[in-house]
């Protein structure tokens, strides 16, 4: 029996009084405060981490309009305002949907669908990796798409790079073993070569002029073509070296004079041909093998003066390149390179040039002194109006924190 | 009891008082009012009437009338989940004590939830109730008034009282016209109910000058103008009769009841007796058995019935009782208990559960079972 000890204090009950909902109702708030504020601390945190997603992301209605964005939108896409605009309309300008959109085939198969592919924004091409994931909730009109678009530009590049340095270094070891080979052979040739050209006095008397003239002619053209054998077999064992060379300071200006000088002999040849020189002055030093990198510039010039028939203009310029590379360009206004060589440039043995003319391993050469310097070499090209090779080396460490001061 | 306590909700009182019910409900924040009567009320046409005020003030409300004569707790659960299913916002209860103890039993339950016996005794009501308002149709109850609640425990056999401060209605609205379509019957048994808290609550060891005016005034209107209120029905009579409930009302609210109300309580829990029938029983055999604990009390209850006559304090009290025993004869109401309860059979059990009844506590003379028991046979 619960009213057992019901006493007379508890009949006047001077402690209690009514109830009224006013504590009541300060419990709720209270109750309603925490709550809100705990919401609000989920708020953020989701927000903080939505913050932290590098990816371009977006939530699209099923017509691919746009419901809202991230800051890396904002950040990449110049649309003040993207929110209720077709996606297809900001990334390609177009009024239909793209044929390879991930997010239809999302929706349909209420799956996470991926894809790639490359879009112009602000003049620039970017790769992107695309992850479209359905947003399905049975109190929306209609369902939404989360799109997640990764900019992969630079690691495709990067990989594409990778790829050619593998190839370059693969062909390297080929050539070298070539060489090696063609090398014993070849000075068995030009010893006996040499031997028959030694003895050939002791038989012009005896023979008839006419058989001695051309045998003469004959052992020196097997000389010649032999020493050019040499030549290339040597080459081509420097390509392959990978023996660092002996470094020293280098004054990049100097290193391009120099070269020009032992050109002048063929310039002379080729008054139709400008040379441009802006060389930025007080460059920085670098680290490096003043040979190879005449070598380069040697057959950059040399390059930029086939690529040009009659006449033209060779622009030769060095600059600092914020502040930490150096670069030299020599831009032409030649033939130019088609699109579908300028993958194959730096690959050796690749020529353009007539048979006999030249054995395609000057730039592969080039490409492998700039990369042991730590460089590298850009192309940019257009097909009938010139090209341009930038190379670019780093400074020392010491320069640059010289420079840095 | 040196610190004493007075608590009576907002009273609004006067012919056709009834009219201001839908106001009050909109005052305490009402859209949809749970509405508690019960079928005597339908058939005099007042919860039409109510209705009828409710729809033009616009609001919404959903009726509750299973209500018994004495209230059962299976029908209070019933009603508090009719209050919760249809998202009422205040009780309005219309009728005498069944409907408005049924409504603070609903309120308590939709407030607090749990079980109606969860609350039985003194102040366990620990969270508010929704809002209350209470229009009397018998005078006699106090249930407008008091922060009593009795409800029966139908598997206990016992009616409980529930006592909380929050089971005083937040208004009561009383309308003397009200009484105009009650039987008299039922203006006899609700006039004596009346007395008998008046009287009770005077001789209460709770009693204090705040309540014992209005017992006193009580028992002086209800001896005054019951008789012609019964044969002439006149409005002037029965609004006496509601100001005399009322007062009684507020009187025992506060200094509680005794020894006749913890054995109608117990009586009423062992079989389904109405209420009102209990008292011109009990009432005179429980006075004689208190006198001597209170006798200038009773001298002074005595000489408001005997009227002006000059006898000592003794006689004054014992012939007020002789003549409370005779007055009650003359309205043909039982005076002897053998015409209500089925046998004597169960009298020690009734007697022992009246023992546990709050309102033994404050019965101004200390009795046992074997008392009560003693009571009950003189009045058998």
């Amino acid at each position: 029996m619960p009213n057992m000890q019901t006493s007379l204090e508890d009949l006047i009950g001077i402690e209690h009084s009514k109830l009224g909902f006013f504590q009541e109702l300060r419990h709720k708030l209270e109750e309603i405060k925490r709550s809100n504020q705990e919401l609000e601390d989920q708020r953020r945190e989701i927000l903080a981490i939505l913050d932290g997603i590098t990816d371009l992301m977006m939530v699209l209605s099923e017509d691919l309009r746009i419901i809202s964005v991230n800051h890396v939108f904002r950040e990449m896409i110049p649309d003040p305002e993207p929110e209720g605009k077709y996606c297809y309309t900001i990334f390609r300008g177009e009024d239909h949907p793209c044929p390879e959109c991930p997010a239809f085939r999302s929706l349909s198969s209420n799956s996470v669908c991926r894809a790639t592919a490359i879009f112009k924004l602000s003049d620039r091409n970017m790769r992107f990796d695309m992850v479209a994931s359905p947003l399905k909730n049975p109190d929306w009109p209609q369902h939404r798409v989360l799109i997640f678009k990764r900019d992969v530009t630079l690691e495709k590049e990067y990989q594409a790079k990778f790829y050619q340095a593998e190839k370059m270094a693969t062909i390297g070891v080929l050539a070298a073993g070539v060489a090696h080979e063609v090398n014993n052979p070849l000075a068995a040739v030009v010893g006996f070569a040499e031997g028959i050209k030694r003895r050939l006095p002791q038989l012009e008397r005896t023979i008839d002029g006419e058989l001695y003239g051309d045998l003469k002619e004959y052992t020196d053209t097997i000389l010649k073509e032999c020493l050019r054998c040499r030549d290339i077999v040597k080459t081509l064992l420097t390509f392959s070296r990978h023996a660092p060379a002996s470094l020293s300071l280098v004054a990049l200006n100097s290193v391009v004079s120099d070269t020009l000088r032992l050109l002048q002999h063929e310039l002379s040849k080729r008054s139709g041909i400008q040379i441009k020189m802006e060389l930025e002055e007080s460059l920085p030093v670098i680290k490096g093998n003043e040979a190879q990198l005449k070598q380069v510039v040697l057959n950059l010039l040399t390059n930029a003066l086939d690529a040009i028939k009659d006449s033209g203009c060779i622009t030769v310029r060095t600059f600092l390149e914020r502040g930490a590379r150096l670069c030299l360009e020599i831009r032409d206004t030649g033939c130019g390179i088609p699109p579908e060589h300028l993958d194959k440039l730096f690959e050796p043995f690749f020529t353009t040039k007539p048979v006999g003319k030249g054995i395609g391993i000057g730039l592969s050469t080039c490409y492998n002194i700039v990369h042991d310097h730590g460089g590298s070499i850009q192309v940019s090209s257009n097909s009938g109006q010139g090209s341009s090779f930038t190379v670019v080396l780093p400074l020392s460490e010491e320069c640059a924190l010289e420079e840095s001061l | 009891m040196d610190t004493s306590k007075f608590a009576i909700p907002e009273i609004i009182f006067g012919h056709g008082a009834i009219k201001h019910v839908a106001q009050c409900a909109l005052r305490l924040g009402a859209r949809r009012v749970l509405v508690v009567s019960d079928h005597g009320l339908e058939r005099a046409g007042w919860v039409e009437k109510l209705f009828d005020i409710l729809a033009y003030d616009g609001l919404e409300w959903v009726y509750f009338n299973d209500v018994s004569q004495n209230p059962r707790d299976y029908q209070v659960h019933n009603g508090a989940e009719i209050y919760l299913e249809e998202k009422a916002d205040v009780v309005i209860a219309l009728g005498g004590g069944s409907p408005l103890d049924m409504a603070k039993g609903i309120a308590t339950i939709a407030g607090n939830g749990g079980r109606i016996d969860d609350y039985e005794g003194a102040n366990r009501i620990m969270r508010p109730l929704p809002p209350m308002i209470f229009v009397p149709s018998t005078a006699g109850s106090g249930s407008d008034i008091s922060q009593f609640c009795i409800i029966t425990d139908m598997q206990r056999q016992v009616k409980m009282s529930i006592i909380s401060r929050s089971l005083v209605p937040n208004i009561s609205i009383i309308d003397p016209d009200l009484l105009l379509t009650k039987p008299p019957e039922l203006v006899v048994s609700s006039a004596i109910d009346a007395l008998s808290h008046a009287i009770e609550s005077y001789v209460s060891k709770l009693a204090s000058p705040f309540t014992e005016n209005q017992a006193l005034n009580a028992i002086k209107i209800i001896i005054t103008h019951l008789e012609p209120a019964v044969e002439t029905r006149s409005v002037h009579h029965l609004e006496q009769l509601s100001i005399a409930s009322t007062w009684a009302g507020m009187s025992f609210s506060n200094a509680s009841l005794g020894a006749v109300h913890a054995l109608a309580h117990s009586l009423g829990g062992v079989s389904d007796i109405p209420h009102g029938l209990v008292h011109p029983i009990l009432l005179p055999a429980v006075m004689r058995y208190n006198m001597p604990e209170c006798l200038e009390k009773m001298a002074t209850i005595g000489n408001i019935i005997l009227g002006p006559c000059i006898r000592s304090r003794q006689d004054l009290a014992a012939m007020g009782i002789d003549q409370l025993g005779e007055f009650f004869k003359s309205f043909g109401v039982p005076v002897h208990m053998r015409e209500i309860a089925p046998d004597d059979s169960k009298l020690e059990h009734i007697c022992r559960m009246a023992l546990q009844d709050a309102c033994m506590l404050t019965n101004p003379r200390d009795a046992d079972w074997k008392d009560l028991l003693g009571i009950c046979l003189e009045a058998w």
